[in-house]
């Protein structure tokens, strides 16, 4: 059987567990190229003119799935992965868009819902609803499920070392970790080093954010992501809150963000968010406090399917010029 | 202590229930152009719109010298369950100084609650609280039923503006009442008030029905939905809303083992749709388009504000719901952008189509 799994959203954070789950199923798992114009334009045709950009590409990901004679799009539906918290309601209803309003998906979809209270989502009850679809047991459910678990955990390692999700990605499938190491060297020592604040769909697909990772090596610029920080770094700003956010991606990146503002090495902040992103639109207000309070530089920076970048070029240079005056002349 | 809340449909009843407990009671000026300029040059730009009207409310019930602000809080994924925090920060950084009470549903946090409970009942009796809650939620339900009469009542009204003009007695004489006895002459009164109004008489298959659903705040909120239920009325449409304040108080302010079964069946019917509840009222949505569609309405108008999270899903899955169900349905996404001429338009060529629609069904069956 072949599953095929959109590289759109979470796919930068769950991508291995789940190629590494159906694998072990004896499953074929079939990604869809890399994000570019054509996948846009089809999610933009065949979604609601004001959901978020990542959400049209994820539909654009799913409908170009279905010219490579998969069986299944692989589309689960996130619900929590904390207890009290909640994914954005448009992941959790995810497979009802996709199923219901998108032309040709309609049987296509191969579901689950994803509860856990944690970010490991290896519980093997999760995936139980499958078994009979797929044509496997759930003794071979719970046996791929740790499989699969391995394998994120393996993941999460490089990434939490530092490593982009991407690297980390390529770092767990082909064993080479030192081309990667090798690759990622930078010529010189980075001038600066700041917070890149998004989430990963978001930060790590180069098409959507016109490539702002590689623009800030250029300027050689270090960055920390929220990614690469520990679960209980993430906390230690937030847990005393009176109420969190319901989100449990965007808690993290407050937890992130709010750390990063407080962090000596840390010259800047860049919120990177899509246009009406709702969750980030109160998160937003809640980093623009922080930053009057703390004096720490903040731009965000708003993405949507447009796609000329020269803006995002010279707003970035700005304000790494305006980081470098800080830091070197003041 | 001055209170003051958000604004939304029927305020009376907010402010009943707290006088009938000894406070002063501040009600903020309905919505209007300037409550929405100043809560927008205060919100953040992509918050939801009722976000930045009641960021408006707040800052204009601050500014006539309320210090304690109420609202309810909000349950799961919807960005609505987290406008208290925001709020407070922006008048914080106002500098306006304020008790802010921000009831969530009984059952995420007990003791929150029930502290909240505590504040208002000051010095107040259980005994008079239980009564007020009391007298104040038949009241919700008795002004429920007149507010349907005339949504309903509205497209057949033979004096242009009658039945307008009662509702707004009726919503008086209900100000007024404080005892049981003045409760039931009101009602008394106003009963005899919409008896008095001359209707037309409408033959059954000329009646067109229009049923209202969305977003809580946009549907329930005249002034901020272009006042939708009287322009539809003056279409010559039958509305109803697939929100009222008293189902709203069933469902979220009751512990479970006294909720009535409504709400839950409504969610039954979105199920097909939206399978699990995604916050908001999404599922509520699209269970209330299969709802209205059983009761024989002829369309739905489905108002969200812009960008709102939950019901782009219901959105995304309207489409396909009026094929099936074959029911027109029309989206309307409402914001700060206050020229109406465009939705007018677009909402009277919605009603056109569906009255020749029906006019040709007719044709052809005789």
């Amino acid at each position: 059987m072949k599953i095929g799994i959109p590289r759109a959203l979470l796919y930068y954070y769950y991508f291995p567990f789940w190629k590494a789950f159906f694998e072990a199923l004896d499953m074929e798992v079939v990604v869809s190229e890399e994000t570019n114009k054509g996948i846009l334009n089809k999610g933009i045709k065949e979604s609601v003119s004001e959901i978020c950009v990542p959400i049209k590409l994820y539909i654009g990901h799913a409908i170009q799935l279905l010219n490579k004679e998969i069986d299944y799009i692989f589309v689960p539906r996130m619900v929590s992965i904390q207890s009290g918290e909640y994914f954005c309601p448009k992941f959790m209803g995810l497979p009802d868009m996709l199923r219901h309003g998108v032309k040709g998906l309609e049987g296509k979809i191969i579901t689950c819902q994803i509860k856990s209270d944690s970010d490991d989502i290896s519980a093997p009850e999760n995936y139980y609803p499958m078994a009979e679809v797929l044509g496997v047991t759930k003794e071979q459910i719970q046996v791929a499920a740790s499989v699969a678990r391995e394998q994120w955990i393996g993941f999460r390692m490089f990434n939490k070392s530092g490593f982009t999700a991407v690297e980390a990605m390529k770092m767990i499938q082909t064993n080479d970790s030192l081309e990667v190491l090798l690759n990622n060297q930078q010529s010189s020592k980075p001038v600066l080093r700041i917070g890149l604040i998004g989430y990963v769909y978001n930060i790590y697909d180069p098409f959507l954010n016109m490539n702002i990772i590689e623009k800030l090596r250029e300027l050689n610029v270090d960055f920390i992501t929220f990614d690469m920080l520990e679960e209980a770094q993430l906390q230690e700003k937030i847990k005393d809150m009176e109420k969190t956010l319901f989100w449990t991606f965007s808690n993290k990146l407050l937890g992130a963000g709010l750390r990063l503002f407080h962090e000596p090495t840390i010259d800047g902040i860049i919120h990177l968010t899509a246009f009406g992103c709702g969750p980030d639109s109160f998160m937003g207000k809640l980093f623009e406090f922080e930053s009057d309070q703390t004096g720490v530089p903040f731009m965000s920076i708003r993405v949507d399917e447009h796609t000329g970048e020269n803006h995002l070029q010279t707003r970035i240079e700005a304000f790494v010029d305006m980081l470098k005056r800080k830091k070197f002349i003041a | 202590m001055k209170i003051s809340f958000p604004y939304m449909g029927t305020v009376i009843i907010y402010k009943k229930v707290l006088e009938l407990l000894g406070h002063d009671v501040l009600v903020a000026p309905r919505p209007s152009q300037k409550t929405l300029d100043l809560g927008v040059k205060h919100s953040p730009e992509f918050a939801c719109f009722p976000f930045k009207t009641i960021m408006g409310t707040y800052i204009e019930a601050c500014e006539m010298g309320a210090d304690t602000l109420i609202t309810s809080g909000g349950h799961g994924p919807c960005r609505a369950g987290f406008y208290g925090e925001i709020h407070k920060r922006v008048l914080k950084a106002l500098g306006h100084k304020f008790d802010f009470i921000v009831f969530d549903s009984y059952a995420r946090d007990k003791e929150k609650f029930i502290r909240n409970i505590k504040k208002i009942k000051g010095n107040n009796s259980w005994l008079k609280v239980i009564k007020a809650i009391r007298f104040t939620y038949q009241m919700l339900k008795e002004i429920d039923r007149f507010d349907k009469w005339i949504a309903k009542n509205r497209a057949y009204e033979q004096i242009t503006g009658s039945v307008n003009q009662a509702w707004d007695e009726i919503q008086k004489m209900f100000d007024l009442a404080h005892t049981k006895k003045e409760l039931k002459e009101a009602i008394i009164n106003s009963e005899k008030l919409i008896s008095a109004i001359p209707l037309k008489e409408v033959q059954e298959r000329n009646k067109v029905r229009i049923g209202i659903v969305g977003e809580i705040y946009v549907v329930m909120e005249a002034s901020i939905n272009m006042e939708i239920e009287k322009i539809l009325g003056e279409l010559g449409c039958e509305v109803e809303r697939s929100h009222y304040l008293s189902d709203w108080v069933d469902h979220n302010m009751l512990p479970s083992f006294l909720k009535r079964s409504h709400e839950e069946e409504i969610l039954k019917k979105g199920e097909p749709f939206i399978e699990i509840e995604i916050g908001g009222h999404a599922k509520q949505t699209v269970g209330h388009i299969v709802d209205f569609k059983e009761r024989g309405f002829d369309g739905i108008i489905h108002l969200m504000p812009f960008g709102c999270l939950p019901e782009l899903i219901s959105q995304s899955v309207i489409p396909k719901m009026s094929a099936q169900y074959e029911i027109p349905v029309f989206t309307l996404s409402l914001d700060e952008q206050t020229g109406q001429a465009n939705n007018k338009t677009r909402i009277e060529a919605f009603i056109d189509l569906i009255k020749n629609k029906k006019l040709s069904n007719h044709q052809f069956s005789a």
